[in-house]
């Protein structure tokens, strides 16, 4: 028995460049437009937290490259979360250069995580470990990093957690632009998320990304058609190390915060909970998701009578998500447009 | 000599005490296919019930087989409701099992607080081997591990409800057109499983301080128990699987502190499913 995952056309339709992507692309405009807007009509804690949910955001969508067009599940993407945020954390606490710390930190971080995960990603993919298996591999990654950063607490802070300044941003050789503020912090993290987006976007719907959706549908065929199956793979795992590492070192500064639970295997699966009700095969779907989730949590867990039981319906939202729902809520909107449009049609 | 015997002693043990926590584990895995992501939470709610009953007078050996009881309830009503729905979709049971140890670890919390919990041992001692005092208690829970484990594999060898499950794996269409109903089996095989976790979790118990979050420890341990054993290889292959992990942690935490022995066996086990994903034991 394989044990490939099976997709419907409809999924494969949301994909391929249909008449969705048309849609897709409106709706990532009104969700960018409205973060843009927020801080124009709020202040105060809106425009504190949401940077961080876009971050999250940005670590569901180097999940969806994997899950959602790989038919990769990897509960690990924490460990390259951490990975990015303790770099960060350790750069900027140790480098004294003439350079700006914070730039080196980014890069220390997004290298390392990509890194990293090439060399997993290599490692297992070039032996044919795959379905399951992987993500026990990847499971007990985030363990080994968890572990790692909890019991070298001379260097990493243990279980206190390691403190990351709020980085500046260096624009020029005489502009400087403190990031202490949560303002300029807002639009930078916006101004990295979304031409991420737009890229991870194009490339998923260029012939990479549909190399990567054929190994998801059939991998023998692939093989046989002479695409180099593991070698696709291991990018695809590369470059989602990447977005997590670099979600996770910007994270680390806007948090001023790097901790052991960054890498744990409950927050790998929380990564999972928000793509799976955002829609697996979405990356805008997934990233709303991740926002609308964080954010729900937050809410509900400050108000005493419901915070107990948020936790337990989060977990029965996810299992009714997976059983009713298998494209989330991008499935759903979806849905909704495919039926105007085609109400239009007719 | 002493370092000799208690190692050994330790590590004979530990692999028992392993495989019996991974051996509900290795019977859903190993038979049906599913990875059972809830397994650790069986684990706690068998150590829960436990504690629970005892706490209300129930003598401790009664008190285990009546929450192996209830998991393994829960864990037929788990699979009628949702997984047997899914099981031509596996990456889908794997999440809907980690839901469920959220959604049963969530429910531990609020029924039973977040406090750590003690169910006193119900047997002291130790057995004295003049050189090294073995603990009695591990002793008898891995006497109980491999009379359980042994039986189940006798079962499944020398038994017509052996041969039904054989047959099951093998060829599940062709055991369905001989007449076997193949979905009862399967809910069997399941709720088995489930039993067979809360078993352990109430015999383990008494060894560790119970709180919502301790079968997770036992989750990943179990899996690579399975995997390096050689999936559905329920005897010697959860017994190996076990002594691999078990006496590998033993060994290390020899030369160095606990939480980096346990990171390079995580290590090790990882190099193992690379190179030998098909497990050791499986000769294939």
């Amino acid at each position: 028995m394989t044990m490939q995952v099976q997709h419907g056309g409809h999924v494969a339709a949301a994909s391929s460049r249909g008449g969705w992507m048309g849609g897709e692309d409106l709706a990532a405009m009104v969700v960018f437009g409205l973060l843009a807007a927020i801080p124009l009509v709020t202040s105060g804690y809106a425009v504190y937290i949401l940077p961080q949910y876009m971050l999250l955001g940005l670590l569901a969508m180097s999940l969806v490259i994997l899950w959602g067009y790989g038919g990769i599940v990897s509960f690990g993407q924490a460990a390259f979360f951490a990975i990015g945020a303790y770099a960060m954390g350790l750069v900027m606490k140790h480098a004294a250069l003439p350079i700006n710390s914070a730039y080196l930190g980014i890069l220390a971080g997004v290298a390392g995580a990509a890194l990293v995960s090439l060399l997993i990603g290599h490692f297992l993919f070039s032996a044919g470990v795959r379905s399951t298996y992987f993500v026990v591999a990847t499971l007990a990654l985030s363990i080994i990093v968890e572990q790692t950063v909890k019991s070298f607490s001379d260097i990493t802070g243990g279980w206190n957690g390691l403190y990351v300044d709020r980085m500046t941003l260096t624009l020029g050789p005489l502009v400087q632009l403190s990031l202490f503020d949560d303002m300029p912090m807002y639009y930078t993290v916006l101004a990295v998320v979304v031409p991420i987006y737009v890229a991870v976007a194009a490339l998923m719907r260029a012939r990479f990304g549909k190399i990567v959706v054929g190994i998801r549908e059939n991998e023998d065929r692939m093989l046989a058609l002479g695409f180099n199956v593991p070698a696709y793979k291991t990018l695809a795992f590369g470059l989602s190390g990447l977005l997590a590492g670099l979600a996770g070192a910007l994270y680390a500064t806007h948090a001023s915060f790097a901790h052991p639970s960054n890498a744990g295997v409950l927050f790998s699966t929380q990564v999972v909970i928000w793509v799976a009700i955002g829609g697996r095969h979405s990356l805008l779907g997934a990233f709303a998701g991740a926002i609308v989730v964080a954010s729900l949590s937050n809410y509900l867990s400050s108000i005493e009578a419901i915070q107990e039981y948020w936790p337990l319906v989060q977990g029965l939202v996810f299992i009714a998500v997976i059983v009713l729902f298998r494209n989330g809520l991008a499935g759903v909107v979806e849905s909704l447009f495919g039926k105007k449009r085609h109400g239009r049609a007719a | 000599m002493e370092t000799v015997v208690s190692v050994f002693a330790d590590t004979i043990l530990i692999t028992l005490v392993l495989a019996f926590a991974a051996f509900g584990l290795a019977i859903i895995y190993g038979l049906i296919g599913v990875i059972n992501m809830g397994h650790g939470a069986m684990l706690t709610l068998g150590a829960y019930f436990t504690w629970w009953s005892t706490q209300h007078g129930v003598p401790f050996v009664p008190s285990v087989l009546l929450s192996a009881i209830a998991v393994g309830a829960v864990g037929l009503a788990f699979e009628h409701i949702i997984i047997r729905h899914f099981y031509n979709r596996p990456f889908d049971t794997l999440l809907l099992t980690w839901a469920f140890f959220l959604v049963t670890t969530e429910v531990i919390k609020i029924v039973f607080g977040t406090d750590f919990r003690n169910v006193p041992s119900p047997v002291d001692g130790a057995i004295d081997l003049e050189i090294y005092r073995v603990p009695a208690y591990k002793t008898i829970v891995g006497a109980v591990s491999i009379s359980i484990i042994a039986g189940t594999a006798l079962v499944f060898f020398k038994t017509a409800l052996g041969i039904k499950i054989r047959a099951m794996i093998q060829n599940r269409e062709v055991a369905s057109l001989l007449g076997l109903n193949i979905a009862v089996m399967y809910k069997l095989v399941f709720a088995f499983g489930a039993f067979m976790a809360g078993l352990a979790g109430g015999l383990i118990a008494p060894m560790y301080s119970i709180d919502p979050y301790m079968g997770n420890t036992f989750l990943v341990r179990s899996f690579f128990v399975v995997i390096i054993g050689g999936v559905g290889q329920l005897l010697a292959g959860t017994l190996f699987g076990s002594f691999a992990i078990g006496g590998l942690e033993t060994v290390l935490a020899l030369f160095s502190d606990q939480v980096i022995a346990q990171i390079a066996v995580f290590f090790i086990a990882v190099l193992i499913l690379r190179f030998r994903p098909q497990g050791v034991f499986t000769g294939r």
